[in-house]
């Protein structure tokens, strides 16, 4: 006797013969070998509610069709996920789901990657036979959170949204209230839609009934593109999708970014983002993003171009460099991506060693944290950072009070910042910087948008939002990740790791970088920690450095 | 015919509902036997088996074998559940059971705790049942003191306790999984099977769910014998069962027979045929859920499980609700469909849409804005329906609208052809594209 | 939280929840207790009840919502229900409610003007052999005729 544990099942599916995992359900089996079965209420991420009735097939033997998000697959089933009798009763599950929905697409902003329409069009009875009046509902258009507006009207009574609540935010606001073709989605009566997750439920609504306030009628989403990036508001570095429109550039004010979604990476994130991260897009089409390098003396400011603003820089840093008495201070972000912060730290040590490296993860934002994805490190790079040697806890490396106490001695002839807007901090950081980037001659600020202390600086370097270039980034598991770029950067704006490059040139460097991806390889030979990685390897769900397999 | 007088005999005696009357025509024995020589789950269950007493709540399943679904190796509680929901339109037995024999059904509830090493038996009682409840509680605390409720029940050592839990006006907590999600403290939400309740049922622990009636006639087997329960009625088919017989009939009531008795005994002899002379047109032979019959249908068919089923109608409930010849079988079937929208839990979409798209479409007949199309049309959605849905609602739902429109056809045009001038100047009639 | 149950209710309370395995379970009846105590439940009453038991209070307001028998909001002193499903229907409900709606000048889902009658439509209650039904408040009445049920609400105070 072998004693063999069973842990397949055989079965035909459509006609072809597989073996299964035991215990997959049919709909998880049929997907595992290309057939999609209709579904809305099924989650991958939710528990099962067996509710929508659209993923019915046959199962020979089996009287009745059953649900397939929930009927696992039985040693030597034959089922049935396409023919007459499914295809008939998926028609009549749709034709329900129809029976009370109002015909709100023109004014709706699910159009286009909405449940109904879709299946609509494959599975669909195409002419109505309704001759009823539809069930009014009691809200219709009605703001329930901060983020997310509801019409009950639209819902299909899918549960998606309750059980979200329930087991991933568990925090309970939503219920299905009353009874029958009278049900209604909604929050306790006074109450609010306010969790730090409320609009993932806009992502998992199969229709209009749950939208984002933020996009609403923004933009129709068939004019959109989609980058595959990271999100840049945390350390978890949620997997994502940036969606932005170039296609209707008179719509949403010209702005390009329309909105972030999150995308699914079992390691990370699951299928979710927080709000926090959602919505922290808005300073890529902000007013106030810098669009062209700035020169700024005791009475002008003037537009320049790289070439001029970089060269003015390096005879600048040079002087300070040869001066006995002062140094160099370059205040580093983990804002930065991999391959910006690697070559900042090559050309610095290349052509201006004994320049100070200051590295600060402040930032202005909250440091909420939880037990689900938000984490206090409001940064997307700190791990990354501080595997190239960039961290607090490296040697060589000062704090920001170690930065400001050597300002306050004057000590500093030259300061770099790279995004940090020290008055922009919370008080217990920015305490004592009063006046003291004034008394540094030379400040040059690199950043993507106009803030106190690029106000300050004698030369200004716009950079690449996170969505206008590529870069990877690494969480804080030491996951590298890799940001696409969406779209180009406005007017001429580089990308913060070709700036550094042209710094370099300028200071008499030749560095002959032509992508990120090329820094990013020379960044893998020469940091251990990334030792064997690559884009390629790293693809689009990331790879864990140092130990991970090539 | 005579009826006879197993449950029954106590709807006559004169204060039943108490202990030591109950007592004194003969009640208790049964459940005494039982627990002082420690029957054997096996040997309750094997004589319930032997009786074919089926499930008296509309399901007609064989109760011994449901028993026997209880896994012997369960760690943990196992609970037996009184289905005391009467909501099925024409059903009202077991309101009689409970206010004359309440004692009768908590005998049967001990014997079958026994059967399944229960310890907490739960009542779920309609919450409109006000009286019952307050009888039934009584007889609870009546039992409790005299020692055969609690722990070691007539002194046998073993516990079974009982617990009244009122429903709160919800048709669909008459389902045995809807019922258990009530109970746990929730809306009546039918659950996903499998599991099957006797695995995985309240609190996720084994469970069996029974009518009041099925229960009731537990001592009576175990007194008489299975042999004689069911030499009473027909094989497989259970001894004798009580029958509610409501609408165009003389005397309204219940009325104990044997199974097998044919239905125009029920109607003409036992209820008093029809009023004002009338002729018979219709009969819900078991509660509405069950498929309509002609009058013709009802003159030749027997009350027993298998006749019904074989007719294409069901025993159901034993709920017969009788309709004479002055009966609008349209506006019934308007009626039942608003009960069934109504009570429609609301969980699965079919049943959901489906049951208040029939009432609207019914309602448009009835007021005489019906198409020809509706009739085809109302039939495909209860086909649409029809085993579908997470519980059998939907299907109760959509068989009282197949049965009233193939049998009753013509009424059912006659009505929609006069409403038939509205409908044609309507726009964008789908046939005419 | 301005509601909140006397002593004696909350020890009912325990005694409830010491039937059942878990707390949960004893909303069904703990929402009768608060219908009784303050006549309706309302969001604040379900809030006291979501925190008496350890609940959300949209889970409860999911309860209370979805049940004929918890009242959103007050009736009047006696709460007239007429059954007018099938059986009823067949042995003259419609009379009923026509006899109410002449005599109090109310339908189904109203209230009278002085508070003292509200009248619901409802399903079957389980007395179809005592056609037409009517319950008011716990009492059932069965064999009405629009005469009876005349008399019948006469004699309430």
């Amino acid at each position: 006797m072998s004693g063999k544990e069973k842990t397949t099942v055989k079965a035909v599916i459509d006609g072809r013969q597989c073996e299964f995992p035991q215990g997959i359900t049919i709909l998880e089996a049929a997907k595992s070998v290309g057939i999609e079965i209709p579904h809305y209420c099924y989650h991958p991420g939710l528990s099962i509610a067996g509710a929508c009735r659209m993923c019915l097939v046959e199962i020979e033997k089996i009287p009745k069709l059953q649900i397939s998000c929930y009927m696992t697959v039985g040693d030597g089933m034959v089922i049935h996920t396409d023919n007459e009798r499914v295809r008939r009763a998926r028609k009549a599950m749709l034709e329900f789901h129809l029976v009370n929905h109002p015909l709100d697409c023109p004014v709706c902003d699910q159009a286009g990657e909405c449940g109904l329409q879709i299946y609509y069009m494959t599975h669909g009875n195409y002419l109505s036979r309704l001759k009823e009046n539809k069930v009014k509902k009691t809200k219709k258009a009605v703001q329930i959170g901060q983020h997310v507006m509801l019409d009950q009207e639209r819902c299909i009574l899918c549960s998606r949204c309750v059980r979200f609540c329930q087991e991933i935010s568990k925090s309970n606001e939503l219920g299905i209230f009353q009874r029958g073709d009278r049900e209604e989605i909604d929050v306790f009566p006074g109450t609010q839609l306010n969790n730090p997750y409320s609009a993932n439920v806009v992502d998992i609504c199969p229709v209009g009934a749950l939208l984002d306030k933020d996009f609403r009628f923004k933009t129709r989403v068939w004019y959109l593109e989609s980058a595959e990036s990271i999100c840049p508001r945390c350390s978890r570095g949620c997997n994502i999708e940036v969606h932005y429109n170039l296609a209707k550039p008179w719509k949403n004010e010209g702005r390009r970014l329309a909105r972030l979604k999150p995308r699914y990476n079992s390691e990370v994130n699951d299928w979710w983002m927080c709000d926090e991260g959602r919505y922290c897009f808005k300073f890529v089409d902000e007013e106030d993003r810098i669009e062209e390098p700035l020169i700024r003396t005791e009475s002008t400011v003037r537009k320049t171009s790289y070439k001029e603003a970089l060269e003015l820089a390096a005879e600048g840093l040079r002087s300070i460099a040869a001066a006995t008495d002062k140094e160099i201070a370059v205040l580093i972000s983990p804002r930065a991506a991999n391959e910006e912060l690697y070559l900042l730290k090559r050309v610095f040590s290349d052509q201006l060693p004994g320049t100070r490296l200051v590295f600060s993860s402040a930032t202005p934002f909250e440091p909420t944290e939880d037990e689900i994805l938000r984490k206090k490190d409001k940064n997307p790079n700190t791990k990354g950072a501080g595997l190239i040697g960039l961290s607090p806890d490296s040697a060589d490396v000062w704090q920001l009070s170690d930065l400001k106490d050597a300002i306050l001695a004057g000590e500093i002839g030259a300061l770099y910042v790279c995004y940090h807007d020290i008055p922009g901090l919370p008080e217990e950081l920015s305490a004592g910087w009063a006046g003291a980037v004034e008394r540094i001659g030379l400040v040059i600020y690199q950043g993507t948008n106009h803030c106190a202390t690029s106000e300050k600086a004698q030369i200004v370097l716009p950079a690449a939002a996170f969505a206008e270039r590529e870069g990877t980034v690494t969480n804080f598991q030491g996951r590298v990740q890799i940001q696409r770029r969406a779209f180009a950067p406005l007017c001429e704006v580089l990308p913060g790791w070709e700036i550094m490059q042209s710094l370099g040139a300028a200071l008499g460097g030749s560095y002959a970088f032509g992508s990120a991806e090329e820094v990013f390889a020379e960044l893998a030979e020469n940091e251990l920690a990334f030792a064997g990685l690559s884009y390629e390897i790293i693809g689009s769900s990331g790879c864990v450095a140092n130990g991970a397999k090539v | 015919m005579p009826q006879v007088k197993l449950i029954s005999r106590f709807f006559e005696i004169e204060n039943s509902h108490q202990l030591s009357v109950y007592e004194q025509n003969g009640g208790y024995s049964a459940a005494r036997r039982v627990a002082t020589e420690h029957w054997a789950p096996e040997k309750i269950i094997d004589t319930v088996k032997a009786s074919s007493l089926r499930g008296l709540g509309g399901a007609g399943f064989p109760t011994g074998v449901k028993w026997g679904f209880v896994p012997r190796d369960h760690e943990g509680p196992r609970y037996l559940v009184v289905n005391a929901d009467e909501s099925e339109p024409g059903t009202f037995k077991d309101r009689h059971v409970m206010l004359n024999a309440p004692h009768l059904l908590l005998e049967g509830a001990i014997i079958a705790a026994l059967s399944i090493d229960a310890k907490d038996v739960y009542i779920y009682i309609r919450g409109e049942y006000w009286e019952a409840f307050r009888v039934l509680e009584r007889a609870i605390e009546e039992a409790g003191q005299a020692g055969y409720l609690g722990q070691n029940v007539f002194g046998s050592g073993h516990t079974v306790k009982v617990h009244l839990h009122r429903g709160a006006g919800a048709y669909i907590c008459g389902e045995e999984t809807a019922l258990l999600s009530s109970l746990e403290g929730f809306k009546g939400w039918p659950k996903l099977k499998p599991p099957f309740p006797a695995l995985k049922g309240l609190f996720s622990m084994p469970t069996i769910i029974n009518n009041v009636e099925t229960l009731s006639y537990v001592p009576i087997v175990i007194e008489k014998g299975p042999e004689y329960f069911a030499s009473l009625g027909i094989e497989r088919n259970g001894g004798a069962r009580l029958f509610g017989v409501s609408g165009h009939v003389n005397r309204p009531g219940v009325y104990e027979l044997t199974l097998g008795s044919p239905m125009r005994e029920l109607i003409y002899e036992h209820a008093g045929g029809i009023r004002q002379g009338r002729q018979l047109k219709a009969v819900i032979p078991g509660g509405s859920s069950c498929p309509v019959l002609t009058a013709g249908e009802a003159d030749k068919v027997n009350l027993d499980f298998d006749s019904l089923a074989g007719i294409g109608s069901m025993l159901g409930s034993g709920g017969l609700i009788v309709m004479d010849e002055t009966t609008d079988m349209v506006n019934v079937l308007c009626r039942i469909c608003k009960f069934y929208s109504f009570e429609s839990c609301g969980q699965c979409t079919p049943c959901r849409e489906g049951t208040g798209w029939m009432t609207r479409i019914m309602e448009r007949i009835v007021s005489g804005r019906g198409r020809s199309r509706d009739l085809d049309d109302l039939l495909e959605i209860a086909g649409m329906i029809f085993g579908n849905t997470i519980c059998p609602l939907g299907d109760a739902a959509a068989l009282p609208v197949t049965s009233f429109i193939n049998k009753f056809r013509d009424e059912f045009e006659a009505r929609v052809s006069n409403g038939s001038v509205a409908a044609a100047s309507s726009p964008l009639n789908a046939e005419e594209l | 939280m301005s509601v909140s149950f006397p002593e004696k209710d909350r020890k009912l309370v325990e005694e409830i929840i010491r039937h059942y395995p878990h707390k949960k379970a004893a909303i069904g009846d703990v929402l009768y207790l608060a219908q009784k105590h303050f006549g309706y439940i309302n969001p604040e009453v379900e809030l006291y009840v979501a925190e008496l038991l350890g609940l959300p209070a949209a889970y409860v307001h999911q309860v209370v919502t979805f049940y004929s028998m918890y009242l959103e909001k007050p009736v009047g002193k006696y709460l007239i229900m007429v059954c007018d499903n099938v059986s009823c229907m067949l042995c003259g409900a419609g009379d009923l409610l026509a006899g109410i709606r002449e005599k109090l000048e109310i339908g189904p889902g109203e209230t009278t003007a002085d508070g003292k009658f509200t009248l619901w439509s409802v399903e079957c209650l389980g007395a179809c052999e005592l056609a037409p039904a009517v319950m008011i408040n716990e009492k059932l009445h069965g064999n009405l005729t629009p005469e009876k049920l005349d008399r019948l609400l006469d004699s309430l105070e």
